[in-house]
Order: C-alpha cells, then sequence, then structure tokens
C-alpha cells in the first residue's frame, strides 16, 4: 500500500516538472521568438588554422570536430563510470551499467545468429560502430547545441542586438541592415558532417575487406575476380567472371551507402528541428524529438547492422554456415 | 546568372528530386508487408524476420536518402 502511494507521488512530481518546463518553453518562445538558424551542409571553422600539412593543407577546428572530441569525451566517461561500478558494487545491474550491460547483449546476441562461431571476431566492430553512431546522433538532440556559437559578419543572414557588450549577443529577427550577421555554433553533431561518416565508411568497408582476407586468405579475390570457371566452362564462365565484377563494384557502392544513408537522415533530422523550433516553438518540437530519437538510435543500429552482416559474410565466404539442429528443425505434430 | 529566376529554379528542383522518395516508400512498405506477414504466419521467426526486414528497409530507404541528399545539396550548398 506504501509503495503505490509513493510510485504514484512520484509520478506526480515528474508531471508538474514536465508541465512547468512546458510553461516556459511557452513563455520564451513568447518574450524571445525563436530566429531560423543559417543552416549550411559543410561544417564551419571555429578557430583559425592550428598548422598545415604538406599535401591536405591547412588545419582547422571545425565545430563538428569538437562534436567529435564531445563524443569521445562521454564515451571514455562512461566506460570509466561503469568500470568504477563494476569494481566496486556487487550488483553489477543496478544504474546505468545495468543499460550497457543489456544493450551489449542484445548486440552479442544479433551477432551470434549472423556470424556463428566467429561472434567474438565480429562483435567489437559492430559494437564500437553502434555506440559511437548512437552518442554522434543524440548528440543533435541536447539543449544549446545549436544555439550557442560565434556571431560572424555574412552576406545574408540577421541583425545583432548586444546584451553585454562585447561578450554576448543575440540575433534579433530584422534582416535589413547594413552589417549582418550569422551564427557558427561551438558544437555540431559528427553526424550531420559528411567528413565524419565518409571516413566511417571507409573504415567499415576496409575492415570488411581485411577480415575477409584475413580468414579466407586469397579466396577470398574469387569472390571479385571469379575465373575458376572462366576456362573450363567458356559461356558461363564469362557471365561468372561478370557477375563477380559486379561484385567489386558493389564493394564501392557500400561506401557511398553507408555515408550518404547517415548523413542524410541525420541531417535532414536537423533541419527539421530547426524549422520545427522555428515555426512551432512550443509543443510541435518534443515530437519532433521523439522522432529524432527514434531515427538516431535505428540509424546507428542499421550502420552497425550492415557492417556485421557484410563482416560475417566476407568471414564466412561460400560455404555454408550449419545451423544448430534444434533450432533448424520445426517439430511437426502427427495427426 | 542570379535573380529571382535562378532562386525560383533552385526551390523547383528541390521539390522535383524528392519525388524519387516515392520509389523508396514503396519499397519500404513491400518490404515490411512482407516481413509483417511473416511474423503472423510464424511467430517463432520473429527475431530473424526483424532484423532482415530491418536490413532490407535500410537498403531501400537509402535510395530515398540519395534524392534527400540531392535535394539538401541544391537548398544548402549551392
Amino acid at each position: 500500500m506504501k509503495k503505490i502511494e509513493k510510485r504514484q507521488h512520484r509520478h506526480g512530481f515528474f508531471r508538474w516538472i514536465a508541465l512547468a518546463l512546458l510553461v516556459l518553453t511557452g513563455l520564451a518562445a513568447f518574450f524571445i521568438p525563436p530566429v531560423q538558424p543559417d543552416i549550411k551542409a559543410a561544417s564551419a571553422e571555429v578557430a583559425g588554422p592550428l598548422f598545415s600539412l604538406p599535401v591536405i593543407g591547412d588545419f582547422y577546428l571545425t565545430n563538428s570536430l569538437i562534436g567529435m572530441l564531445l563524443v569521445d569525451l562521454i564515451i571514455v566517461g562512461l566506460a570509466w563510470a561503469i568500470r568504477k561500478i563494476l569494481k566496486s558494487s556487487s550488483i553489477p545491474g543496478r544504474s546505468i551499467s545495468g543499460v550497457i550491460i543489456a544493450i551489449l547483449e542484445v548486440l552479442f546476441n544479433l551477432t551470434e545468429r549472423t556470424a556463428g562461431k566467429w561472434a567474438k571476431e565480429v562483435f567489437p566492430w559492430f559494437a564500437t560502430i553502434t555506440l559511437t553512431v548512437l552518442v554522434a546522433n543524440l548528440l543533435d538532440l541536447l539543449p544549446g547545441i545549436e544555439g550557442i556559437g560565434l556571431l560572424v559578419p555574412s552576406v545574408s543572414g540577421y541583425v545583432i542586438e548586444t546584451l553585454i557588450p562585447g561578450v554576448l549577443s543575440t540575433i534579433t529577427r530584422q534582416t535589413n541592415a547594413a552589417q549582418l550577421y550569422s551564427l557558427v555554433t561551438f558544437v555540431r553533431s559528427p553526424s550531420t558532417d559528411l567528413n565524419f561518416t565518409l571516413a566511417l565508411g571507409l573504415i567499415a568497408v576496409i575492415s570488411i575487406q581485411v577480415m575477409g582476407l584475413r580468414y579466407q586468405g586469397f579466396t577470398y579475390l574469387k569472390r571479385f575476380f571469379n575465373v575458376s570457371t572462366l576456362f573450363s566452362k567458356p559461356g558461363l564462365g564469362i557471365m561468372d567472371f561478370m557477375v563477380s565484377l559486379l561484385e567489386l563494384i558493389s564493394e564501392f557502392a557500400k561506401i557511398i551507402s553507408f555515408t550518404f544513408r547517415l548523413f542524410g537522415s541525420i541531417f535532414a533530422g536537423m533541419v527539421l528541428l530547426a524549422l520545427s523550433g522555428t515555426l512551432i516553438p512550443v509543443i510541435g518540437q518534443s515530437g519532433v524529438m521523439l522522432f529524432e530519437l527514434f531515427m538516431g538510435l535505428i540509424q546507428a543500429l542499421v550502420f552497425g547492422l550492415l557492417t556485421m552482416v557484410f563482416m560475417s559474410q566476407a568471414i564466412r565466404g561460400e560455404e555454408q554456415e550449419e545451423t544448430p539442429k534444434d533450432e533448424q528443425r520445426i517439430p511437426v505434430v502427427e495427426r | 546568372m542570379t535573380g529571382d529566376i535562378v532562386e525560383a529554379a533552385r526551390l523547383i528542383g528541390a521539390g522535383i528530386a524528392m519525388i524519387g522518395a516515392l520509389g523508396g516508400g514503396i519499397g519500404v512498405g513491400l518490404s515490411i508487408q512482407g516481413a509483417m506477414q511473416g511474423m503472423a504466419r510464424n511467430p517463432d521467426a520473429y527475431n530473424n524476420l526483424f532484423v532482415n526486414m530491418l536490413l532490407g528497409v535500410a537498403f531501400s530507404e537509402a535510395i530515398a536518402i540519395y534524392c534527400l541528399v540531392i535535394a539538401f545539396v541544391i537548398l544548402f550548398v549551392v
């Protein structure tokens, strides 16, 4: 009886907090009308050239780079905290470590079902990519990420209004003045930068090839240059060779599809959040945020899942995986 | 060449580029339909079908996302 009362009190408490935040959002949107941010597809430079490399060129501190460092910091901090919890307490599933253990167990079961006995080799890639992309996607949803930054003079932008001279300014809605400014945010989610997704896609595809070569040896190359039947069966052999060349092209298509799938969906989410924050600032953006939470989770899972499936295909090669008998056989009831 | 007509052409082009999302939508719908029918007939196969359904959805969704990326390039980059 007492427990139920306590639980109801807790729910009621959170409900009041949510209501207060809603009213606060309404008031804020009424007194300071939200301004549509200047959406750019490329990440912007926050600080000047740090150093320059001979071939590549100048190295700038971009805002998506700061976002990536933040993602790394979050993941390392999480790992450190979980290590501390696991060492000190006797119940590992009590706090946030329980959540992470549950996630990793789900991912490992997925890997085991696809990769079979090579699950231990494939799993680290799958879990690393999924967790990194997940944190990078969800970084987009933190409040203040899209709103705090440097004001730089630009051709198209807004008039600024100084709050504290030299330190703090805010953008107003006017757009007709001699000097216009636009906002360059300090932090930008790395998934909305094409460089991050391209790098991750390259890492995934190259690691797939490396794992295939490691576990199958040179027979792995038969997948791309199938000349085994070229001379014995001239008609169908040429067909086999052509099909294997198509396989080679599809490896390059994998890089492109990895890159643009993640970039497109998360950048679209960023644009949607910005536009809905301008148009329906009070309640509408909450629904969009919920949708983006789901979308970030799904995209992270899809990126990792595709890497895992391609990698286990590359490791296994042509041979058929023997499934355990008790799973394969469906019991037939005799009538 | 700049001006209002170029701006209008850009916006129309971004809209037309999104027509390609039609095919992606049909593909996602078909793959989910197939997976749902399989799950309804054989509920034990739920886990296996769900993973494969996600993969199929990701492949067909990629085509729609290419259109989206092209629309974004037209809108925000060029």
